[in-house]
């Protein structure tokens, strides 16, 4: 009976190809416990053996609502949870969101505190594309390169406590301003010491260690293709959107803050060890940008002003007037955004959060399918989601 | 292109469907009826004038109890009494729901706002998963927080939530519901001082106090 | 060895038949304690060796002196751990597997020559029962993932099953020119050609055996499924691979088996490539011949683990393309490049 039925002429996702024998698709639980999905992913695969068939992401597993809490409490009270949302570059994601009130509101902001805020800023970037390097190298097998950027990040981590006393939610940036000045020490001379460092010893280390290795050009080359359309279509923005070969960066192309005035490049992918848009190329996509954020980390602290570093007092709340408006900026995984719908209020009306992780990973549905299931653990990588600005 | 001649453009081409324009200074929006939204979005994104190849944003909304002053029950997030049960809510909602587009170009520069406004009771809107596959997930996301039903949608689950849970949480009128699955959700009784060491075990109970 | 025999026959008053058990029975008992103390040994190094390797410490505390007991500690804590079998695992194979892993492993352990007239059991096929032997590893490590029931598990089990079956031929094949060197299979043989210094040493001898080291050495990697080939386990693709199900003393064993396997690939190295037991330059002959040989099976323990905590891995489509068509075709050249390279030199015999 299975004869006639199969008549061995089936396959791909509609198996049953020997005659007699009944085989079907595996179904596969990649998550949300699982070492290579960043967080509490969970990757619903359908294999073909080892090829995979089909992907679906299945998500909130940390979802907490944040949007919800952000109607119950007032504008300066929410930054505490946009550090929770990429809590690997938390500074990021505070910036979004000053941003944000600040347009809406109509708010000055000091020149030192945008100064401060881009320094902090880039540095958490710094930290988080040194995690995304090294969960990369680590979803390849490769776990040397973890300690090395961990070490880094250790280092980021250091300075950033000390500038705002947390090591990795910090709550620094507040609606007009920063929470702390500079700290009394000779914090400027260390960070800058950190990044010629970091530029000088670290990134030629990462480079011989992981980026030219044979076999990760092997593993990663060719692999998880995410074409310039598909990225346009997918929404995917950020080192993503950049390793498709998009000369793109909110920060240089919609500016905000203080960007406009430094002087730095976007790197893009190029193909170099296969095809634009493949692993590779998102991978080296944020070995430059950390390049980049130590040149935007010296100009801005080299060029400190001096003056105050609030326009409004901590314990003063925001108000801000009725209206509504949608800001976007370049947080380490792509273009975080608040759609603010203010009431003229203490409290946002409504804060809509669009996550960058979340149209990033989108694209694994359609990119995702035909890779084997190693090279889904390399393109997973490479996205370099964070669960919870996903989830929020 | 600036905001007023790229609604000009719309309105040339669906007519009615483009209500109206409103300058806002921050951020200019135009207001599309709901059953054309669809063909709005593909006409910005195809017309070569426009080329609106990014959605940046979708976001559903609720728009109950909105007041321009901040006097509106804006922040209608109904409390828990001290015995863990919900407040007993007074007022039924009644506001609109809406959704926002927002969209960008990458290759001419500009943005553009769009929003849909719609009943409580007629909560469907066409969706544009077709036009940016980018929007399928972001419509999973409205109608999982703040249910909107997006027709044609191919497959609209709830994204963040489970697909058992009952309400829509970004509702205004939302009450969390009591337990999920057998799961009690609102947790114990709040307590003055919730530090206050624990009630001393019952006799005889293997519960071990705390160290 | 027959010393022993002589020690058990005429003092001890034995037959012959008594004497053979009583050897084998201490034989047997001697290489299990040696390998799980090269298995405790090994864990304690792979961390130094990674943690020096990554700029870290590794375990500092346990023990005092470089946290030396670790590994004693771990294999104390996986002692008492609690050991689960899956509700629906298939039991009797879910038990016997890691038995059988441990089994292989320590069966060739059998025909190692630590030292002149020093070895277990002295075959005249010694080399090909060694490489017979470790074949059950696959069954055994087959046996592991199905009987888990567990599709990781099962994933893990087949990869590993189809890397370790495809590495042996290059395995074997890149020991064949040592064997024509040598016209024979027994170990010790082997290491008796190589006597008088470094430059008799097989890997010297020709390019072509120069070449077999290599070749012998990657698949030795593969063959023990450690990195940069750990298709098996591969643990961020398939959680644990084979043994993600294992828990306590069951997973203990194919850990054990890792290292024992680990340690007797690097012997065997030694023994066919590296002259055995015999020191480099006279003037280290003082060594005793055990020593020697384990210090040069410890030093390509560490360069394994070098090789492992360097490299990222693989893909599995990408270990097999370099067996089957580059691996095996170089030892085939290597194969018949060194037989010609003996007939030109006259070295045959």
């Amino acid at each position: 009976m299975a004869i006639e039925a199969t008549n061995g002429k089936k396959g791909w996702g509609d198996q049953d190809q020997v005659p007699g024998i009944k085989s079907e698709l595996l179904e596969l639980n990649m998550g949300p416990q699982h070492p290579a999905t960043h967080g509490v992913l969970r990757l619903l695969l359908h294999t073909d053996g080892e090829i995979v068939y089909k992907v679906t992401p299945v998500l909130g597993y940390l979802h907490r609502c944040a949007e919800k809490i952000a109607e119950g409490v007032d504008y300066k009270q929410w930054v505490v949870y946009t550090d929770r949302f990429d809590y690997l570059a938390p500074m990021t994601c505070n910036h979004t969101y000053v941003t944000a009130v600040e347009k809406l509101g109509g708010i000055e902001v000091p020149a030192r505190a945008e100064h401060l805020r881009i320094a902090t800023a880039e540095l958490s970037r710094v930290a988080s594309h040194l995690i995304a390097l090294a969960t990369f190298g680590l979803d390849m097998g490769a776990w040397t390169p973890l300690l090395y950027c961990f070490r880094e990040r250790e280092e980021i981590l250091n300075l950033l406590e000390r500038i705002s006393g947390g090591r990795m939610l910090y709550n620094y940036m507040v609606p007009g301003g920063v929470r702390y000045d500079l700290p009394r020490d000779n914090w400027v001379a260390d960070v800058l010491e950190f990044v010629t460092m970091m530029e000088k010893k670290k990134l030629p280390d990462y480079n011989t260690l992981l980026t030219y290795n044979k076999i990760f050009i092997e593993r990663t080359s060719d692999v998880g293709i995410i074409t310039r359309e598909d990225a346009f279509a997918y929404g995917c923005t950020g080192p993503v959107l950049r390793g498709s070969g998009v000369k793109w960066d909110c920060r240089r192309d919609d500016p905000y803050s203080l960007y406009h005035k430094f002087d730095f490049e976007i790197p893009v992918g190029m193909g170099e060890m296969g095809t634009v848009g493949d692993c590779w190329d998102r991978y080296i996509v944020r070995v430059r940008e950390i390049e980049q954020s130590c040149r935007l980390i010296r100009q801005a602290l080299e060029q400190l002003p001096e003056g105050p570093y609030q326009s409004i007092e901590l314990k003063k709340p925001v108000r801000v007037p009725a209206g509504a408006a949608f800001t976007r900026t370049e947080t380490a995984k792509g273009e975080l955004g608040h759609y603010i719908v203010a009431d003229g209020g203490q409290k946002p009306f409504r804060n809509k959060v669009r996550s960058c992780s979340m149209c990033n990973l989108q694209v694994l549905e359609k990119i995702g399918v035909g890779l084997m299931v190693s090279d889904l653990v390399a393109t997973v990588g490479s996205l370099d989601i964070v669960l919870g600005e996903i989830d929020r | 292109m600036d905001h007023k001649a790229i609604f000009d453009l719309l309105a040339e081409r669906i007519g009615a469907g483009a209500i109206a324009f409103h300058e806002d200074p921050i951020e200019p929006w135009a207001e599309i009826a709901v059953g054309r939204i669809a063909e709005a979005c593909l006409f910005l994104r195809d017309d070569p004038r426009l080329a609106f190849d990014q959605l940046m944003c979708l976001s559903g909304l609720d728009w109950d109890g909105y007041d321009e002053n901040g006097k509106g029950k804006s922040v209608a997030i109904l409390g828990y009494q001290d015995d863990g049960t919900p407040e007993p809510g007074d007022r039924t909602a009644t506001g609109d729901l809406g959704v926002a587009y927002h969209l960008y170009s990458h290759s001419l520069r500009h943005k553009f706002t769009l929003r849909v406004r719609m009943p409580r009771d007629r909560n469907v809107v066409p969706t544009v998963s077709g036009v940016w596959p980018t929007a399928s997930w972001h419509e999973r996301e409205a109608w999982d927080l703040v249910g909107i039903r997006f027709g044609g949608h191919p497959d609209l689950r709830r994204m963040l939530l489970e697909e058992d849970w009952v309400g829509h949480p970004l509702r205004k009128d939302y009450v969390m519901p009591g337990s999920w699955s057998g799961v009690p959700l609102q947790g114990q009784p709040f307590s003055e001082n919730p530090f206050a060491p624990a009630a001393p075990a019952p006799a005889g109970g293997d519960t071990p106090a705390e160290g | 060895m027959e010393a022993m025999y002589a020690f058990f026959m005429d003092k001890a008053g034995m037959g012959q038949a008594g004497a053979h058990v009583t050897v084998a029975a201490i034989m047997a008992t001697l290489m299990f304690i040696v390998m799980a103390l090269c298995a405790l040994v090994f864990t304690w190094m792979e961390r130094k060796v990674a943690a020096f390797l990554q700029s870290r410490w590794g375990p500092m505390r346990t023990g005092r002196w470089q946290g030396w007991a670790q590994a004693v500690a771990d294999m104390l804590k996986i002692l008492g751990k609690e050991d689960i079998i899956p509700a629906e695992a298939d039991k009797a194979l879910f038990i016997f597997a890691p038995l059988l892993v441990l089994l292989g492993s320590l069966l060739a352990w059998a025909a190692i020559p630590w030292a002149p007239g020093f070895v277990a059991a002295d075959l005249d096929l010694g080399l090909f029962y060694i490489f017979a032997v470790s074949s059950m590893v696959i069954i055994g490590i087959l046996m592991a993932g199905w009987a888990s029931n567990n599709k990781w598990a099962l994933y893990g089990a087949a990869r590993g099953a189809a890397q370790m079956v495809s590495y042996e031929i290059p395995l074997a094949l890149a020991a064949i020119p040592v064997v024509m060197y040598t016209g024979s299979l027994n170990t010790q043989d082997i290491v008796i050609a190589q006597q008088g210094g470094i430059w008799n040493w097989f890997i010297f001898r020709n390019p072509f055996l120069f070449v077999s080291f290599f070749l012998y050495f990657v698949a030795s990697i593969a063959e023990t499924n450690r990195g940069p080939f750990d298709m098996p386990e591969t643990e961020s693709e398939l959680v644990a691979g084979y043994h993600t199900e294992y828990t306590g003393m069951r997973f203990a064993f194919f850990f054990l088996s890792e290292y024992a396997n680990l340690f007797l690939v690097s012997m065997i190295a030694v023994l066919l490539f590296l002259g055995g037991w015999w020191a480099p330059i006279p003037g280290l002959d003082f060594l005793p011949a055990a020593l020697t040989f384990v210090i040069k099976g410890v030093l390509m323990v560490f360069l394994n683990m070098w090789v492992r905590w360097t490299l990222p891995r693989v893909r599995v489509d990408q270990l097999m393309h370099l067996c089957w068509k580059v691996m095996i075709p170089a030892a085939l050249i290597c194969t018949v490049g060194a037989g010609l390279w003996m007939m030109a030199s006259g070295a045959a015999g």
